[in-house]
């Protein structure tokens, strides 16, 4: 089952450019029944979920390449196969102006298994694999256009991710060698015989394949590869620069504190400190680059940087609490800023523009999907109902309940961080609707909204920041059981 | 349950409809909608007051911990009351007023918002239930700011808008430690911190209520975040600007009660640097205000620095946190409630009328518009304080509290400075009447005209007006009401 | 004693004369001869390997019978053996790959001596890696040394002859100090067979007498042997080498000649000074920073490089760094991590260079980067080959760059002090190698504006063939890289 869900997308996608498509509507209604059937498939494999680990190949000694669903792959599995569906949706409205489509559908269709296979490893090792993987098949993607510019960007985004891995890579080795099983245990697995003395250097090793991880999460020092990846197609840069690949930094560093390493080891140390100083500059840092770019989607790109260390800021509490913080706002975080990124592409596709300035009363004649870029950006600051409050709020009051005075300080970061969302989000929205007295409306004429392909993934992921808004506790309720350890 | 639910939520679905209903050519019809929904909301809400009051109603939980309840205790009838008056009045002068801007639509549509928000907050139960109200009203608010779309309009109303979130967020920062330290988050008079988190976590929380008092201190303008406030207010059209400064800020106001009586509780914090800072604060900004005031020359700024002095008057007392001062504080919550309204109603209408924004241009203004300006001077000396008007009475009571809290330092500083600004209130608001009614051997009396504004203008300002001399001269009941509650709370 | 004992012998003999017997072949018939021979010799390694696995041990096979310490012997153990039958296969791959592209190059005249040369080759690769007398090393070393300058030289232009001279200059310099070393250690123990003189040796060191010599000794042999297979300082040969010389010899001599070189110094550090004693020297710590500096300046040329085949060249440098620093950590896991990196670094970089010149190829023969924009949709198997070698160099899982990356991180953990040194350089090491493997990558996937000559599969079978083979290799060598392991490491049990 669990090969299946991986295997068939990359599978279907390799085929893709080689079956000869009469129309392009074939290709669509190919691929999107594929898309869902994968996902249905997905969640029925999570409902009725084998306790089993399965394995697939041996490395060498006790390495092997093998699979288990447990509650966090629940929830990125989830999460991923929810989105999945609708970000095809989206593509084939947005793709009808790039060209070589077949080889960016092959890509986006493979990148799908891919992540399915980074959320449902079972070890460290296959989680690498699968991470390393991702690098690879989304490359091609972030070339797509093969400007120039993006065959730059899609040079650093390889550089950054593949020397990111080489340092997580380390972290590996290390569990390996000093872990009692190479397994994915919540608790962590480090068997403190083998450590003996050595805690030190296991804990500059776990600093050392954080920042590893944590450039695919773009983390302070190694984020610049993500505002350049948004020369990719906007699908691209939703779904994979927003959830699939930037979560998956984010999905691996949980997996490498709460599953690897384990809390208990790093909790109180020097190196938790690091690691939570690190992601605290990385919140305020995103956010203030945001505020100054002027590009619609590199500002939105920088805010993911911001948001992305909002979970990594959960994370590096290492309470249960901060993990359910952590998983609720990488959950809720990928919906707002799928939907954000989505309304960007909507409003580069109908009119070309793509910087803020240009944006002037365009929420007239575009009142859909300016109306859920509102409700994103009030999601995003945290206005409460909207779900973005209930991620942080989770965020602080695990930080508030550590008692670690650095997570205090991390509070005063979100909130921060919040003011400054705020800032660059809303100047949008007021751009927006309220384009000033001397605006010429004329210069809009013909521009709409798109069609419904575009809309409705829209539409989806408002309503689902609204209901997690207002309803989240059984989320929350279930992010705790994972968190406990239940599932 | 139902009639609060209908009390917020009508005048919400209201605006939402208004928002997105179509461009209208008929403007009647847009007012008669308007002027209906305003009547309804306004029913709904003293149905809500009287059958509702006292129980405590959840609506649903953001989160486990995180329920969103609703309960009308006594100063939420005094704030609810207050809010829907001056909305009435404020709504149906602008009627008329809005007659010259444009998108009237838009500004119905949100100016109902607001008013749902407000009711909203008057009446929420908890902390968090506040916050959200709180921030939406933040949110729904600044169209109403930036409604006449001139690039200071936009700045201003992104200046309205950054400040507020800034203040929210410091308030927001304080809320999860409280979630975590204080029992619960549901307002209970005397305060949810328990005597043993107080002991253990004393110097934490008091940092926060600090930042909390500082942060809801934002929209009550309070220094050194009041920046935004005279940038926000005079830009709004008038009726806008008469609500924003009259009881939006009041929201403000409403937080700090919340949290320093019914969070905190003034056992916690009388005595600690958190009060006394806070009070050097208020002080500055009360000083700070009338000054700025004085030097203002045009009308509406004028107007809203003297809503910044002002409502540091009403912290004033909240922060003495002694019996009478606090009567004194909610006191004047009604009476700058009712003056500021009319005062900005009053200047509207004269923009309205005349296209004058700068008191110097004002000469003769009394002749030509002797009813307004009647008005105006009545609110004015209420204002400054003079007896029998209810500013009167408020800082008398203020005054006092102070004298008897026995404060070091600010039992007799405090006064002396309400005296002072008394006086620079009375230097800048009555230079508009005497240079009104006394234009001087110049004034060129052929070119008068009677230019009395239209009855939707003159009646809200003048049942403004009445209302506030009403507190002065029959403050028993108010003064009962209020004292019966602040007996619970100290 | 079985027959299958003497198979290593044989096959050593049969490549001397297949050598000596082609030389008076045409050149068609000496390359059937040599795909011959090379498959024979495949089998008998196989047989061997098969039969050592059987028995479990190694054995000793005495060449005419001479006893020790006169006559000449021959071990063979499982690695031993192993080795033979994968060098074979890369050879034979190598030679396939770059078969047509010879043609091209080298006169129809003297095709033939391609083949005499490498026989010759191939006869001295077995031998280093069979014999057990530390003479007949140093004959077939030079033998080495010849053939593979035969190899440079056969393209014949300015720079192949310049690059052999060199090649030339530095090797002998090598095998000069290998030389020295070997009679310093004749002098110090009066043996030449391996086994005699690590008793000898293993009493010396014991006994604290001759320290001194035995250290020259060891570096003596060490520095000499890491020149001949281009360590890090020792590298300025190499580019030229293997970058101007016709793809064939590229392939085979960094995948083999320089790899059969630190396969017989591993057997001195095994068979002949002990490991213990070894690692006991100061020698080991040298060759690990050696190591270490080769990753990384190794990888910064490559950078710098703006010519396909002399970065993969310079890429040679970096990787063998890696095997020295294998060496050098002086455990044995380290030393089953070289090994496997021998292994996978030949199956790679082969594959690599043959790639390379199907790029170039296609791109009007011209080696510039800019030149090469788009090669890959004009050839689309040297296209996905070159991305499967720089995965695979890069230490992506699936591949054998992967399995040697993660052999080399176990051992440096278990290292105390050398631990930290070699993760950090190991990172950045492949960093760096991502930043020049995926550029090119990149820069081959980018299609280009001008449209150069397609290549069909249809012209190039023989050629599209043995990159899937290669291909194949690497991916065995990467996914089911427990057997091999297991494989070397009872290898290495048996050296000592």
């Amino acid at each position: 089952m669990i090969m299946i869900v991986i295997l068939l997308p990359i599978l279907a996608g390799m085929l893709v450019p080689l079956i000869p498509f009469k129309k392009r509507s074939h290709m669509e209604i190919f691929l999107e029944a594929l898309v869902i059937l994968n996902s249905l498939l997905v969640w029925y494999m999570l409902l009725h979920r084998a306790e089993s680990i399965f394995t697939l190949a041996n490395f060498t000694g006790n390495l092997s390449i093998s699979f288990k669903v447990d509650g966090m792959s629940m929830v990125f599995a989830g999460l991923v196969s929810a989105l999945w569906p609708f970000a095809t949706l989206y593509a084939f409205e947005y793709m009808t102006k790039e060209e070589h489509e077949k080889v960016f559908f092959m890509f986006y269709t493979m990148t799908y298994g891919v992540t399915l296979g980074i959320s449902l490893a079972a070890n460290l090792l296959t989680m690498y694999f699968f991470y390393e993987l991702l690098t690879l098949v989304t490359v091609p993607l972030v070339m797509h256009t093969l400007t120039r510019e993006a065959i730059l960007a899609s040079r650093k985004y390889l550089y950054y991710s593949l020397g990111g891995a080489a340092f997580a890579f380390i972290g590996l080795i290390f569990v390996i060698i000093y872990g009692s099983t190479t397994n994915f245990v919540l608790g962590g697995v480090l068997d403190a015989e083998k450590i003996g003395d050595r805690t030190n250097v296991l804990l500059l090793i776990y600093v050392i394949a954080f920042m590893g991880f944590g450039v695919k999460a773009a983390i302070c020092p190694f984020n610049s590869w993500l505002p350049d990846a948004g020369v990719a197609p906007t699908p691209v840069t939703a779904l994979l620069h927003a959830v699939a690949v930037v979560k998956s930094g984010a999905f691996a560093i949980i997996r490498l504190t709460y599953y690897s390493f384990g809390t208990d080891f790093l909790k109180g140390t020097w190196a938790q400190n690091v690691v939570m100083a690190i992601t605290m500059f990385t919140i305020v840092y995103g956010c203030s680059r945001a505020v100054k770019e002027t590009h619609l989607k590199r500002r939105l790109a920088y805010s993911t940087i911001s948001n992305l260390s909002y979970i990594l800021f959960g994370v590096t509490i290492m309470t249960p609490l901060g993990l359910i913080g952590a998983l609720s706002h990488l959950v809720f975080h990928a919906v707002m800023k799928i939907s954000s990124f989505f309304c960007a592409g909507a409003i580069m596709h109908q009119t070309d523009r793509q910087y803020v300035h240009e944006l002037d009363g365009l929420g007239y004649k575009m009142p859909c999907v300016f109306g859920v870029f509102t409700v994103s950006a009030f999601a995003l600051m945290g206005v409460p109902g909207l779900s973005g409050f209930v991620s942080k709020w989770n965020l602080a009051f695990a930080a508030v309940e550590s008692g670690n005075v650095l997570a205090y300080g991390g509070i005063g970061c979100l909130l921060i961080s919040a003011l400054l969302t705020a800032i660059y989000m809303l100047t949008i929205v007021v751009r927006a609707f309220f384009p000033g007295k001397d605006f010429d409306a004329g210069t809009l004429k013909g521009i709409t909204d798109p069609n419904w392909k575009m809309l409705l993934p829209l539409f989806v992921f408002t309503l689902f920041i609204v209901l997690f808004g207002l309803h989240s506790a059984p989320v929350i309720k279930f992010f705790g059981d994972v968190a406990a350890g239940i599932y | 349950m139902q009639y609060i639910i209908l009390a917020i939520f009508f005048p919400i679905a209201a605006g939402l409809y208004l928002l997105i209903r179509k461009e209208s050519e008929n403007r009647k019809n847009l007012l008669l909608c308007t002027g209906a929904f305003l009547i309804i909301s306004a029913v709904l809400v003293v149905i809500a007051l009287f059958l509702a009051g006292g129980r405590m109603y959840t609506l649903f939980s953001l989160t486990d911990k995180l329920p969103i309840i609703f309960k009308i205790d006594e100063i939420s009838v005094l704030f609810s009351v207050m809010t829907i008056i001056i909305f009435l009045c404020a709504g149906f002068f602008s009627f008329e007023y809005m007659k010259h801007e444009e998108k009237e639509k838009r500004y119905y549509g949100f100016y109902l918002m607001v008013l749902g928000v407000l009711i909203a907050l008057c009446f929420a139960g908890n902390l968090i239930t506040f916050y959200l109200f709180f921030e939406m009203l933040t949110l729904s608010s600044m169209p109403l700011v930036l409604h006449n779309g001139s690039r200071e309009a936009i700045m201003a109303g992104l200046k309205y808008l950054f400040y507020s979130l800034c203040g929210a967020y410091m308030a927001l920062f304080g809320l999860y430690f409280v979630e975590r330290y204080g029992n619960t988050l549901t307002f209970s008079a005397g305060g949810v911190i328990s005597e043993q988190a107080a002991s253990a976590h004393g110097g934490i929380l008091l940092l926060v209520a600090f930042l909390m008092l500082l942060g809801f201190g934002v929209k009550a303008g309070m220094f050194p975040m009041h920046a935004w406030l005279p940038a926000a207010h005079p830009v709004a059209p008038a009726p806008a600007s008469a609500v924003l400064s009259a009881v939006i800020v009041k929201a403000g106001v409403l937080a700090i009660i919340r949290v320093v009586y019914y969070i905190f509780g003034s056992s916690f914090l009388k005595g600690t640097w958190v009060q006394t800072t806070w009070m050097i604060l208020i002080l500055l900004t009360i000083f700070m205000g009338s000054m700025l005031a004085y030097r203002e020359p045009v009308m509406k700024k004028r107007l809203a620095y003297s809503t910044i002095s002002q409502l540091s008057y009403i912290l004033f007392g909240l922060a003495v946190m002694d019996a009478g001062s606090v009567t004194g504080g909610l006191l004047h919550v009604l009476c700058h409630g009712f003056i500021k309204a009319a005062l900005f109603l009053c200047a509207g209408a004269i923009i309205y009328m005349t296209g004058k924004t700068r008191v110097e241009e004002f000469r003769g203004i009394g002749k030509e518009m002797p009813l307004l300006l009647w008005c105006y001077t009545i609110v004015s000396l209420g204002l400054i304080g003079i007896p029998p008007t209810g500013g009167f009475i408020s800082k008398w009571y203020l005054a006092q509290g102070a004298l008897s809290s026995g404060i070091p330092v600010f039992d007799w500083l405090g006064p002396v400075i309400l005296l002072v600004s008394a006086l620079l209130t009375a230097g800048y608001l009555l230079p508009v009447t005497i240079k009104g009614f006394f234009p001087g051997a110049d004034y060129d009396y052929n070119s008068l005209r009677k230019k009395e504004p239209p009855a939707l203008m003159t009646i809200p300002v003048l049942i403004l007006t009445i209302l506030s001399v009403a507190i002065g001269l029959f403050p028993g009941t108010v003064v009962q009401y209020l004292s019966q509650m602040i007996e619970k709370i100290i | 004693m079985d027959f299958v004992q003497s198979f290593p012998a044989i096959s050593i003999l049969l490549c001397l004369f297949a050598g000596i017997i082609s030389s008076g072949l045409k050149g068609k018939a000496a390359r059937y001869m040599n795909t011959v021979l090379i498959l024979t010799v495949t089998v008998l390694s196989a047989c061997t390997l098969l039969y050592t696995l059987g028995t479990g041990e190694s054995y000793v096979y005495v060449m005419g019978k001479f006893p020790a310490p006169w006559g000449n012997e021959i071990r063979v153990g499982v690695l031993e053996s192993f080795m033979a039958l994968f060098f074979c296969i890369i050879m034979l791959l190598s030679l396939f790959g770059g078969m047509k592209k010879l043609t091209e190059e080298v006169e129809e005249g003297k095709v033939f001596l391609y083949y005499v040369l490498t026989n010759l080759l191939l006869s001295s690769l077995l031998a280093l890696i069979y014999t057990n007398d530390l003479f007949t090393a140093y004959v077939f070393v030079e033998i080495n040394t010849i053939a593979a300058c035969g190899l440079i030289m056969i393209r014949q232009n300015g720079r192949t002859i310049e690059a052999a001279a060199r090649y030339m200059i530095m090797s002998l310099l090598g095998s000069g100090m290998l030389l020295m070393g070997i009679c310093m250690l004749y002098d110090l123990t009066g043996h030449l067979l391996m086994s005699n003189i690590s008793e000898q040796v293993a009493l010396l060191a014991a006994s604290g007498e001759y320290r001194i010599p035995l250290l020259v000794t060891i570096a003596l042999m060490s520095v000499g042997l890491a020149i001949k297979s281009a360590l890090f300082p020792f590298h300025a040969w190499l580019p030229d080498a293997y970058g101007y010389s016709t793809v064939s010899s590229a392939a085979i001599l960094s995948s083999l000649v320089s790899k059969g070189y630190i396969f017989l110094l591993i057997k001195i550090i095994y068979r002949v000074i002990g490991f213990e004693i070894f690692d006991n020297s100061r020698i080991i710590d040298v060759l690990f920073v050696f190591g270490l500096m080769g990753m990384i300046f190794g990888s910064l040329s490559a950078i710098k490089e703006n010519d396909i085949r002399r970065m993969i060249a310079y890429s040679s440098v970096a990787q063998i760094g890696y095997i020295y620093m294998g060496i050098g950590m002086g455990t044995a896991a380290g030393m089953s991590a070289s090994v496997f990196h021998i292994l996978s670094h030949a199956a790679t970089k082969s594959l690599l260079f043959i790639a390379a010149i199907g790029l170039t190829d296609v791109s009007g023969g011209s080696r510039k980067f800019v030149d090469l924009t788009g090669a890959a949709y004009r050839n689309k198997w040297a296209g996905v080959a070159f991305t499967v070698g720089s995965l695979s160099m890069v230490g992506v899982p699936l591949f054998s760059g992967f399995i040697s990356k993660l052999l080399f991180a176990q051992a440096a953990v278990q290292n105390n002090g050398k631990m930290l040194p070699a993760l950090i350089v190991l990172g950045i090491s492949t960093i760096l190698n991502a930043i020049y493997f995926m550029k090119t990558v990149i820069r081959i996937y980018t299609p280009a504006n001008g449209t150069g000559s397609c290549v069909t599969f249809r012209s190039m079978k023989l050629y599209a063939v043995t990159l899937v083979c290669f291909i194949v290799l690497n991916i065995i060598l990467g996914v089911s890289s427990q057997p091999v392991v297991d494989l070397i490491e009872q290898g290495l049990a048996m050296f000592s």
